[in-house]
């Protein structure tokens, strides 16, 4: 099967969504306020301490740095759940039989939610930039560098939470842990460097502190070369989460086809 | 070449592990059970044919269907599809079927129109994008929902969902079909328009169709070929009128006599060839009333008729009665 065959397949996964997802104009309009919301009331937050260290370490205000973060880590939490979205049960079966492998099912049925989080990112820094003086200077190439590795690396994550989801059915421990992590040590709403040292090196064993790093960074007018070391290092997260992800949701999904449970749920 | 066979199985087999369930509130440590949903099976199903695979819940018939689809992966065994093995040629088995499951209507996309489920279905079955559009309304006429293609699937009626189930199985337009109870839980008129659309569509286009269902006589009413299954084993195999015959030990004779003694109906109790006489006159064919008799065999009817003649009873109705495919069906499935 050819690449333009498959990449229509991804086309018709993404047309079904984006269908379904326009008849809950409901939800739109409550996914649109919760942005507009999120946005409006944590841009007031902030004290002077962490304030000065995003100032010192960043170059940036600290109403940029958490508008910044918010967009981008309900970006990363929509992808963490993108691919547990697509495994209803007899959806699932149908797709299996049909002549359609399991790395064109995972893409299609992740793309429109992956747009979609990107049309929320946009209101979020569109809001940060008309009223509260949000100033981006957007490094185009390296935005969507980090971007790829960053929303990669979370689609890994996704995959094995799914793929636990698969054999247990109500709850996987790898979503929750992330989500956690994420807002505790993550670099969203207040750089790592305020924390004690302990809890520090949490922060840099995970893929997110250099995620959010980079693409603060990016925003704001630094080069790539200027975040090397940071890339560098999420590159090689992305290297082993992705397969990683992508090795534990196939094994998840044939060990729940050969106990017979794929349609229990 | 073709295949000889479009389905075919040596000795499939799956077993799934279980736990025990726990039978007080102390503590026991649960036993895992290994259970045999498909036990040794071998089928061969001719192209062309339309066969009915029968069997009580638990026999293993929807096991089977998805191992065929390769949605499930055998322990032991090989099926082929159309001559392609279902675990090293699996995307040559999925192009060659087309799988309808028994709650099929729970995956389609309930937002979504009937025409648009089934382009997403046409595309990730390959069906080429120039034919798309032509090939959803061919098959859309064929179920009987040309008119109903643009209404919300959420808006459908269990009929429609089934409908629409049997639309999607015949998009690619696969040689095979498998079918797991396409007309469960559906209502008559529903199930025999889909039953017969099933008969014309293999009558027409010469695809074989492997059709599971509860329902025996539906079953011997439009399949060429059945099998019936029983703890995950084939246990009868052959023509509806074949497998009848499986169990053709004695048979029923029902006759109406204008009046016998208590005397005479002893007698006839005793002759060699009669296994049951009814014990009163309670047998009624239209307005009369008469005994029922069972023969080891048909052939022992002469001897009957002789005995009534001796007697000097007079014979005012007489029929036979055939072992319907049902009975076949409780007697193989029931027997330890």
């Amino acid at each position: 099967m050819g690449f333009w065959a498959e990449a229509e397949k991804i086309y018709y996964f993404m047309k079904r969504d984006i269908i379904s997802f326009s008849t809950y104009k409901t939800n739109i309009a409550i996914l649109i306020a919760t942005a507009l919301f999120g946005a409006l009331s944590f841009a007031f937050l902030g004290n002077s301490a962490v304030s000065q260290a995003v100032t010192q370490m960043y170059n940036m205000d600290f109403t940029t740095y958490l508008i910044i973060g918010l967009a981008f880590n309900s970006y990363l939490t929509q992808s963490l759940t993108l691919v547990q979205k697509t495994i209803n049960p007899w959806a699932l079966e149908e797709v299996l039989v049909s002549p359609t492998s399991l790395r064109t099912f995972i893409v299609g049925s992740s793309l429109w939610g992956f747009i979609w989080s990107t049309a929320v990112v946009a209101v979020y820094l569109l809001i940060g930039v008309l009223f509260f003086g949000v100033d981006l200077s957007i490094n185009v190439a390296g935005t969507l560098l980090v971007l790829a590795l960053g929303v990669g690396t979370f689609l890994g994550f996704s995959m094995i939470g799914a793929g636990i989801l698969i054999l247990t059915k109500q709850g996987d421990p790898v979503t929750a842990l992330i989500t956690i992590a994420t807002t505790l040590f993550g670099n969203v709403l207040f750089p790592p460097q305020v924390m004690p040292p302990l809890l520090q090196a949490i922060s840099y064993i995970l893929p997110q502190y250099y995620f959010f790093t980079s693409i603060r960074l990016m925003l704001t007018g630094w080069t790539i070369l200027e975040i090397l070391p940071n890339l560098l290092v999420l590159a090689l997260m992305f290297a082993i989460i992705v397969p990683l992800g992508y090795g534990v949701y196939a094994w998840c999904l044939k060990t729940a086809r050969k106990n017979g449970t794929l349609s229990w749920f | 070449m073709q295949n000889e066979y479009a389905i075919q199985t040596v000795n499939l087999t799956k077993i799934f592990k279980t736990k025990t369930q726990a039978t007080s509130r102390r503590f026991t440590p649960r036993k895992t059970v290994a259970v045999n949903a498909v036990d040794s099976l071998n089928l061969a199903i001719e192209h062309g044919e339309l066969f009915g695979l029968l069997g009580p819940n638990g026999a293993g018939k929807t096991t089977l269907v998805k191992m065929l689809c390769t949605l499930l992966p055998p322990d032991s065994g090989t099926a082929k599809i159309n001559g392609y093995d279902i675990v090293t040629q699996q995307m040559d088995v999925k192009r060659s079927l087309g799988t309808l499951f028994s709650v099929g209507e729970r995956g389609f996309f309930w937002r979504l129109n009937g025409y648009r489920n089934l382009e997403f279905f046409a595309a990730i079955y390959n069906v080429p994008r120039q034919k798309r559009r032509d090939r959803i309304m061919e098959v859309l006429r064929l179920v009987g929902l040309e008119k109903n293609a643009f209404d919300l699937y959420q808006k459908y009626s269990g009929g429609m969902k089934r409908k629409l189930s049997l639309a999607r199985t015949l998009l690619p337009d696969p040689p095979v079909l498998l079918l797991d109870e396409p007309t469960v839980g559906l209502d008559v008129i529903s199930s025999r328009n889909i039953r017969d659309f099933v008969q014309q569509t293999v009558r027409e286009t010469g695809k074989t169709v492997l059709y599971t269902t509860h329902y025996i006589e539906e079953a011997a009413q439009i399949c060429t070929q059945i099998g019936i299954m029983r703890q995950g084993r084939l246990i009868a195999c052959g023509t509806p009128n074949e497998v009848r015959g499986l169990i053709k030990t004695s048979e029923l004779i029902y006759i109406v006599v204008d009046q016998i003694s208590a005397e005479q109906a002893e007698k006839l109790r005793s002759l060699p060839s009669v296994t049951k006489v009814s014990d009163n006159n309670d047998y009624v064919v239209g307005n009369q009333k008469g005994f029922c008799l069972e023969l080891k065999a048909v052939d022992q009817v002469p001897a009957i008729f002789d005995f009534l003649y001796k007697e000097n009873i007079k014979l005012v109705n007489f029929h036979r009665v055939e072992p319907t495919l049902e009975d076949a069906f409780i007697e193989l499935t029931g027997r330890a």
